[in-house]
């Protein structure tokens, strides 16, 4: 058994029989040391979508399934489509890959795992860290190099998070993917 | 026949789960004529706020709630209608099972703890898929549309304009408690943690133009106070004058007479969820002292209620207030916030009535708890 917040996008649970693929999974603390998780989960035998929350530390059965290294490869609308070592090709719907839709992008070599039920890509994970370059942001804030003051960035792909206030246009960064947040500066 | 209800309360620390959960199962009980049952395992938590309760009583029935010791041990007992968990307690093992199997469709709510965060908004009323095919629901108080409410009895805005406009049965309250006001002094009561922050707030009050009477309720705060004034221990009654500030040491009371103490006074100082709520509804400024969360979770918290309360206040006022409660929950100096904040004091009272009239718009959380299970069915 693992705690609802150990979690993450593209694992898969047992949930009352049925396995369900967590296609997005936010943590947020509530009160006094508590914490929730939302999910957003796919039941893989019905297609059927739906919202729930547990609390961080409610325990919930994985289902270990199938893996393979791929990488990103080109999008053919509505299809994302991975390629593995060997070229075979596996699409994927953008539905399933909203927990790291937003470090998707073309020219990406990060070596990401395609998760399969079956024969399906049900989900596909990326690194916990990869690095984006920075598209804009607005221009550095001079003095600051702590790292506490913050700013909107936005990456190639269009996506946007938070950055240290430092980081430039061209700037390469660390992101965490579990969390989605910015994690450091890095050179090219 | 009614719905029966039942609440469970782990009291962890302090008196806010005891506190809101008494509330909600009386209001249940009185407004919507509930079957309630309220577990808590720690019935003496509940004494101080309603004296009326025999702690060592595995059973007992007080203002229409029947009271149950929440044992340790537990024994199989027929589940309620609706079962709330308040503050992600943890039920009883034995008792999920017997919702499960009881033979009828029992709602399974998690009443959590209120946030003015955005996220609450999107959490709130979500189901928590659970084994047994048991129907949970996560239920979160919040101050927006989109959230459960809060806590509000029926006609409480009414009762408390009319307390405020009753001079004789204001000072005949106070009289109760033994407190004599004296013309032109601004009346504050101070309910809180420990704090850093208070010698320098006192500090201030003491050099103020006009005088200050403070009453403290018996609480966690009276020995920063204690060693402020350099005196042996505060007994209920202590009384204390340095300055242009006077100083009372008022018994914890009863829920309903702290309603009248916060409805009494000009400034509230309040802490964690149950004061805190109930000092808005005072219609009177307050300063909150959020519960600590590790890793400073909890300012996320109050910035996100300084961002809702704020609204709507000129920015001289916004700033001064925000710059309060910033410095008392940070334990730092308060003499120069609070200064600045007495320019303001015409119009942080005028905010405080219309935030209370605008969160009292809103149906209040026992009455969105009803039609929620009301919409489950």
């Amino acid at each position: 058994m693992k705690t609802a917040q150990e979690f993450r996008a593209g694992q898969v649970a047992n949930i009352n029989g049925s396995p369900w693929v967590i296609q997005k999974a936010e943590f947020n603390k509530s009160g006094r040391n508590a914490a929730v998780v939302k999910m957003k989960l796919k039941n893989l035998l019905t297609g059927a979508g739906t919202e729930t929350v547990y609390r961080a530390d409610d325990k919930l059965e994985p289902i270990i399934l199938d893996r393979k290294e791929v990488t990103y490869s080109y999008f053919a609308d509505p299809l994302y489509v991975f390629m593995d070592g060997e070229f075979n090709q596996y699409e994927i719907e953008k539905a399933d890959l909203e927990g790291v839709m937003a470090f998707i992008e073309d020219g990406m070599t990060d070596v990401c795992e395609a998760v399969f039920y079956g024969e399906k890509v049900i989900s596909v994970e990326l690194p916990t860290t990869i690095v984006r370059q920075i598209s804009y942001t607005e221009p550095a804030v001079r003095g600051d190099t702590s790292g506490k003051v913050m700013k909107t960035a936005r990456l190639n792909n269009g996506a946007e998070l938070q950055v240290s206030a430092f980081c430039e246009i061209g700037d390469f960064i660390e992101i965490d993917t579990r969390t989605g947040e910015y994690k450091s500066r890095v050179k090219a | 026949m009614q719905a029966s209800w039942e609440i469970f309360c782990s009291v962890v620390d302090n008196y806010g789960d005891a506190g809101v959960t008494w509330r909600l199962a009386r209001q249940l009980a009185a407004e919507h004529g509930l079957r309630v049952r309220l577990w808590i395992d720690d019935p003496a938590a509940l004494v101080r706020l309603c004296p009326e309760v025999d702690a060592s009583a595995s059973r007992q029935w007080q203002a229409g709630v029947e009271i149950c010791r929440w044992p340790a041990d537990w024994q199989p007992v027929e589940p309620a209608d609706v079962v709330i968990e308040a503050f992600a307690c943890q039920l009883p093992e034995a008792h999920v099972v017997a919702m499960a199997n009881c033979g009828r469709r029992v709602l399974w709510l998690n009443l959590e703890y209120l946030s003015a965060e955005d996220w609450v908004g999107g959490c709130h009323g979500l189901p928590s898929l659970q084994p047994e095919g048991l129907q949970k629901f996560f239920f979160f108080p919040g101050f927006a549309e989109n959230t459960g409410g809060l806590l509000r009895e029926h006609g409480l805005i009414e009762r408390r304009r009319a307390f405020q406009a009753d001079a004789a049965a204001r000072a005949g309250f106070l009289q109760s408690l033994g407190v004599q006001a004296r013309p032109g002094e601004r009346l504050v009561s101070l309910f809180a943690y420990e704090n850093a922050a208070l010698p320098g707030w006192l500090d201030a009050l003491v050099q103020h133009t006009s005088p200050t009477l403070l009453l403290v309720p018996e609480g966690r705060i009276l020995g920063d106070l204690q060693r402020w004034l350099d005196m042996p221990a505060l007994a209920v009654g202590a009384q204390a004058q340095r300055g242009a500030l006077r100083i009372q040491v008022l018994p914890f009371v009863r829920q309903d007479d702290y309603d009248r103490l916060l409805w009494c006074c000009d400034f509230n100082v309040v802490r964690g969820e149950d004061s805190f709520l109930r000092a808005q509804w005072a219609g009177r400024p307050l300063l909150w002292q959020i519960y600590p969360q590790a890793e400073g979770a909890h300012w996320d918290k109050l910035e996100a209620f300084l961002a809702l309360y704020l609204e709507g206040l000129s920015p001289s006022a916004a700033d001064a207030l925000q710059a309060l409660w910033r410095a008392w929950n940070a334990g730092e100096e308060m003499g120069a916030a609070w200064t600045a904040l007495q320019d303001e004091w015409p119009e942080l009272c005028a905010h405080a009535e219309r935030w209370c009239a605008r969160q009292a718009a809103r149906p209040d959380l026992a009455a969105a708890l009803v039609q929620f299970y009301t919409d489950w069915l």
